[in-house]
């Protein structure tokens, strides 16, 4: 796996490349609204997001970094899956331990498409998570 | 309850919920690779799993479980490999309906010991064929082995690509927390196979169920059979896993004029007839006479054994004790259902006589389970199969093997036998992948001509009977 990192203007945008998918998560953090914006890309099986979940908790500790720990739990966190085909049992669980990580339970999942959707809708969360 | 309990109940079903989410993303290429994984690796473990069952519950016979764990392996996925399981599974060009399969969600399931891990085996591969994640509640006896065979299952499909948690086992002994689980909103379906006390929790629930619970199965022999051919039909079935099949044989059925005839084949073929004595002897280890149900600790014993605990000897190599009885019910206790090698025997004085043996037999604890005749008149077989309440009546074959389905007949090869209403059950079928998928119907528009012709002002007169109704719904305009 190859991880490849790059800066822009308070953006920073992890890439991640597996040796048969293409998988990318882009990180949008708008330090005027608090709100994290993370886009996941592809396929999202269990080990992609035994992977992602290690990039999520490296993105959250290096926020800790630059930012006030105080106010850093009161951001919003979004989840955006416009470009998701699949998520496995393993990214709900992301999306659960997501969710706990903002103490304002500000939390949402966007731009699902309707299949994505009932799979919220199975597992009891699509409610719980701010399925939109 | 315990909140550590209930926690642990939650924990169990939203692991199986979130699994269920990530299967029904899962298409037909993707599901029939997981079930022919797990397939495969419990067919190469069916020796080790028959060995490791029979050495931790102490029933039946190894080798016979060898071909049970084969029949829940091998048949069932040869049965169900082909079956369609998701999205479009028909269209009806006729009717313009489309048949939809979704899958219906955690599948609660409840294994028995003697039938151990072949039961297991068999319920995870209808489950994952059905793209439902499955959590295993074994009988306490047989928790082992069961678990090893729910684990080599599981490692088989998350190798496939299953979804993580799509196999979970609970633990065995509380009863409680069986309960728990079995009644968590987030049970998409039971699917219980055991006695009748599991079968009426399972019905309790709340939650969706396929029960299916004892048997009592009559067996009548007609003059028009081939008798050495019945009678050695009959001991392939009640001999093998020492009679732990719930379909096997516990009643035998003769017209008087045959009765001769049959028990010397009974005993040419290395079978005893037990003196009344010895009937006595037999009946306190048997049958828990307050309950009048069969004893746990007779189940899948061998003749010797069930011999030296009731102190009667019988000649070596016996393979079945034969009970001559004269009633049925609670004066003769030998008459409910036995898993192990006993047969009752009933001479009966004419056709009539036995036939109302037959459905006293049935209806005493095994009503809609399954029965079996000996015939070669066809008129009696159809009459025999309409007067008993079974799922499953068997012709001319051994009524376990027969009523698992698979190997003497076309009936699919199931470890879980429908009882109908009569065993609580909603179904008499073999259990099977087309009853853990939810069917949709697309109904396309296809109208009903003479419905909408009707003259709506007859409908609202008062005076406008039925056979005018009647004329002009097949009136033609």
């Amino acid at each position: 796996m190859k991880i490849a990192k790059k800066k822009n203007s308070g953006t920073s945008i992890i890439k991640i490349i597996n040796k048969k998918t293409l998988i990318m998560l882009d990180f949008d953090f708008n330090p005027d609204t608090r709100i994290l914006t993370c886009i996941f890309k592809g396929r999202l099986d269990t080990i992609i997001s035994t992977q992602l979940s290690a990039e999520l908790d490296s993105k959250f500790i290096s926020l800790c970094e630059n930012e006030d720990p105080q106010a850093l739990l009161d951001f919003s966190l979004v989840f955006d899956l416009k470009e998701v085909s699949f998520i496995s049992s393993s990214f709900i669980r992301l999306c659960v331990a997501g969710k706990k990580r903002v103490r304002n339970g500000n939390f949402s999942i966007t731009n699902c498409d309707p299949f994505i959707k009932k799979t919220f809708k199975i597992a009891g969360l699509d409610g719980i998570l701010n399925v939109k | 309850m315990e909140e550590s309990l209930v926690e642990k109940a939650n924990d169990i079903l939203e692991r199986a919920i979130f699994a269920a989410a990530e299967f029904q993303q899962f298409n037909q290429e993707q599901t029939d690779k997981v079930v022919e994984a797990v397939y495969k690796a419990a067919l190469n473990a069916r020796i080790t799993l028959a060995k490791m069952a029979v050495e931790e519950t102490h029933i039946g016979i190894w080798e016979d479980k060898v071909w049970k764990n084969v029949i829940g392996s091998q048949l069932v996925y040869e049965n169900i490999k082909n079956e369609k399981t998701v999205g479009v599974i028909s269209y009806d060009q006729n009717t313009g309906i489309s048949e939809i399969a979704q899958p219906l969600g955690p599948i609660f399931a409840v294994t028995p010991v003697t039938n151990p891990t072949s039961t297991a085996i068999y319920k995870i591969l209808i489950c994952l064929k059905s793209r439902n994640p499955i959590i295993i509640s074994s009988h306490r006896s047989a928790a082992h082995c069961t678990g090893e065979a729910a684990r080599i299952c599981y490692e088989a499909a998350l190798e496939a690509g299953a979804p993580e948690d799509c196999v979970q086992m609970i633990p065995a002994g509380s009863r409680e927390f069986t309960q728990a689980v079995m009644a968590h909103p987030r049970v998409a379906l039971i699917l219980a196979t055991g006695g009748t006390g599991l079968v009426k929790a399972a019905y309790s629930s709340g939650n969706p169920a396929i029960g299916v619970g004892p048997g009592n199965v009559p067996v009548f022999i007609d003059e028009s059979a081939d008798i050495p051919f019945a009678i050695s039909s009959i001991l392939k079935s009640k001999t093998f896993d020492n009679g732990t099949v719930c379909a096997s044989e516990q009643s035998i059925i003769v017209e008087e004029k045959i009765a001769k005839t049959v028990k010397r084949e009974f005993e040419r073929q290395d079978c005893y007839f037990l003196s009344p004595e010895e009937i006595k002897k037999i009946e306190p280890i048997a049958v828990v006479k307050d309950t009048m149900s069969m004893s746990p600790f007779i189940v899948g014993q061998s003749v010797e054994m069930i011999a030296e605990k009731a102190g009667i000897s019988v000649p070596s190599g016996t393979r079945i004790l034969l009970a001559e009885l004269n009633g049925v019910g609670k004066d003769n206790p030998l008459s409910v259902e036995i898993l192990a090698p006993i047969l009752a025997f009933y001479s009966a004085k004419d056709y009539h006589s036995a036939i109302k043996l037959c459905i006293d037999l049935n209806y005493l604890g095994g009503i809609g389970h399954s029965a079996g005749i000996y015939a070669n008149d066809e008129k009696r077989i159809m009459e025999f199969s309409q007067l008993i309440n079974a799922g499953r009546i068997v012709v001319n074959t051994p009524t376990s093997q027969g009523a698992v389905g698979g190997t003497f007949n076309l009936l699919p090869p199931s470890l879980t036998l429908g009882c109908g209403t009569g065993g609580k059950n909603i179904t008499t079928e073999n259990i099977t992948v087309k009853h853990l998928i939810n069917i949709q119907r697309v109904c396309r528009r296809k109208m009903n001509d003479k419905f909408f012709s009707l003259d709506e002002d007859k409908y609202f007169d008062e005076n406008c009977k039925e056979e005018e109704l009647r004329n002009e719904y097949h009136k033609n305009h």
